[in-house]
């Protein structure tokens, strides 16, 4: 493989994780698809990309696997620059979201067709597709073709494929996308499995908040080609360091108001903001607002705001009312336990929420 | 598909349809069977005497070998051009790909016949005529257009994934056009081949420029016998042409699907 070590390249950082994105950038005329992403993975981390469609993460992916060419910046894998290196010498394996099967192959030759091209010798290609067949679980399916498969079993097919090689780096592009919920479910938890007990590194680009937080040890949000925030899933979640984050990842409730002298008032209600001077956002999430006929004690580190239901909307295990308070609508949301019936529109209550739920941030 | 009950009077309006089309080559059947010196419907005797008489008619043997060869000379050509054409039209995308496609299938739209004088007049200096390698250019004229349009349709159409697929595992640029790309055009490159042997065997105007009194195709032959005598000959080999375009025509509907590789 041809390569430069990092730290031969004019400053350049120092590479921290296994795989390594140092400023890596993608223009397009004026448009920056990828905008100076830096970023670390730890060997063994499965990392998620997570963001909106036209982000940027499918880009960033691409660039790694070496499928896009990048307009500046390097991609280092353990201590090694790749970034002009072509993409059938960068030992990376890539599931796409289409499944991308050879259909003139059936599956045993399908997943033997990285290990030919490495020139394994036959008796070990062969033990090894059959041990890669078993971990995804479809022993006896080796004759079949790509087109006798449901979708769930040719994305199996492709992890197979990607994960016989023993890649350096796994990498995922909206690899459920294609499937229905219920085996989406199923199937990123099967892909979490597999890749904990072989320990590979492993990048997860998706749109899908859900599959980001719960699988991924660290999500990486992006958004117009930028990094918003790298963190692990209660990071992302309980400290979004970006509004956008913050709107993008979990329900929010967004408040617009007012900061100076480190308060913010938002719908009648002085909030904490030290630091924040002018236009601000202030949001809480619903289920962390609660509703009730009285004020919190004093003391209690809560902010409190009165109002009146404006709608509420059971949904079976959740109950969520919208609140009119000080101007604003306002959502809180609850799990239902059961007996505690639905307040009629109209109804006054106190809406309550923790500091610590509340985040601020300048408005834009 | 949905499956709706079809009236009785569009399936006899269809009937009706299919037999005007396939009426003159049901015709040549009976004829071709005949026991006369004359075509006439129908015959007043039956025998298969015109069926021997071909493989006696040494004019009609030769030219039957030069019209095979030639087809299939013409079909590895075209693929053989038309394969990197297309690959370059459609995946390279040069500055211009698009009239260049238009260029490339320009030779369908003019009339045979002025195609024939045009070639005629470029070919007589250069000593073209009547030759065998004159007769595979002029041919591939007409032949290179439906190859570089069939074999772009398929290649269009391929799943770009597919092959990145292949990069990603370690499959440098040609082993994925070889391994992946080329087997996955297969039903494109059947009926490229099947349709550029068809052109290139049944052309008559072309040929009939090209050809010389050495050197004859199996249609000019037809041609010119006609126009000196009316036996039932040329019906006996009609009927032996359809079998051979019908035989075409399933090897391309089992290897490839017929309604998929050319309603498309």
């Amino acid at each position: 493989m041809m390569s430069i070590r990092p730290d031969e390249i004019q400053g350049l950082k120092q590479a921290e994780g296994f795989l390594s994105l140092r400023g890596l950038t993608r223009r397009y005329g004026n448009f920056n698809a990828v905008d100076d992403l830096n970023l670390d993975v730890a060997k063994g981390e499965l990392v998620a990309f997570l963001g909106p469609s036209g982000c940027g993460k499918t880009t960033s992916l691409r660039m790694i696997a070496g499928l896009a060419p990048s307009t500046s910046g390097h991609i280092v894998v353990d201590g090694h620059d790749i970034t002009g290196v072509p993409p059938y010498r960068r030992d990376m394996g890539l599931v796409f979201q289409s499944y991308a099967l050879f259909p003139h192959m059936d599956v045993a030759r399908n997943i033997a067709f990285g290990l030919e091209m490495r020139k394994v010798g036959k008796a070990e290609a062969q033990e090894r597709v059959r041990e890669a067949i078993a971990l995804v679980r479809l022993s006896g399916k080796e004759q079949h073709r790509p087109a006798q498969l449901s979708g769930g079993q040719q994305q199996r097919v492709a992890l197979a494929r990607a994960l016989v090689v023993r890649p350096s780096i796994l990498l995922l592009d909206e690899p459920l996308s294609n499937l229905d919920a219920k085996l989406r479910e199923e199937m990123r938890n099967e892909i979490r499995d597999i890749q904990k007990r072989l320990g590979i590194t492993a990048i997860f680009v998706t749109h899908d908040q859900m599959e980001a937080l719960t699988i991924c040890d660290k999500v990486a949000v992006m958004n117009h080609g930028r990094l918003e925030q790298l963190g692990t899933p209660l990071d992302i979640y309980e400290h979004p360091s970006t509004a956008f984050v913050a709107g993008f990842v979990g329900r929010i409730n967004r408040l617009a108001g007012t900061a100076s002298g480190g308060l913010a008032e938002v719908a009648g209600v002085q909030v904490a903001a030290p630091g924040f001077d002018g236009r601000v956002e202030v949001m809480v999430r619903p289920h962390r607002v609660s509703l009730s006929a009285y004020a919190p004690p004093a003391g209690d580190d809560r902010y409190a705001l009165a109002g009146t239901v404006a709608r509420a909307t059971f949904a079976g295990d959740i109950l969520e009312y919208e609140v009119e308070a000080g101007g604003v609508l306002m959502k809180s949301e609850a799990a239902t336990r059961g007996g505690e019936g639905v307040l009629a529109p109209g109804t006054p209550v106190i809406l309550s929420w923790h500091r610590r739920d509340t985040f601020v941030y300048a408005a834009s | 598909m949905d499956e709706r009950p079809i009236s009785p009077v569009l399936k006899a309006a269809a009937g009706l349809m299919f037999l005007f089309l396939l009426a003159p080559l049901i015709i040549v059947i009976p004829i071709s069977l005949s026991g006369d010196t004359y075509m006439a419907f129908p015959p007043s005797s039956w025998s298969l005497r015109w069926y021997g008489a071909i493989f006696s008619d040494t004019r009609m043997t030769a030219a039957f070998s030069v019209s095979l060869i030639l087809a299939l000379v013409v079909t590895a050509l075209s693929l053989l051009i038309g394969l990197p054409a297309a690959y370059a039209l459609v995946r390279l995308r040069p500055l211009g790909a698009e009239v260049l496609g238009s260029l490339f299938t320009a030779p369908l739209l003019l009339p045979t016949i002025v195609l024939g004088l045009a070639i005629l007049l470029v070919f007589a200096p250069l000593g073209l005529l009547g030759t065998f390698q004159g007769l595979v250019a002029a041919h591939l004229i007409v032949t290179l257009p439906y190859a570089i349009r069939v074999l772009s349709t398929a290649l269009a159409t391929l799943p770009i994934p597919v092959e990145e697929a292949a990069a990603t595992l370690g499959a440098p640029p040609l082993t994925v056009f070889f391994r992946v790309t080329l087997p996955m055009m297969r039903s494109g490159m059947v009926s490229t081949a099947a349709l550029c042997f068809l052109v290139s065997f049944d052309e008559v105007v072309l040929s009939l420029f090209m050809t010389g009194p050495r050197l004859s195709t199996l249609p000019v032959a037809m041609y010119r016998h006609v126009e000196q005598q009316a036996d039932p000959l040329v019906a006996a080999i009609s009927v032996l042409l359809v079998v051979l375009t019908l035989a075409v025509v399933i090897v391309v509907d089992r290897t490839a699907g017929l309604a998929k590789t050319f309603v498309r």
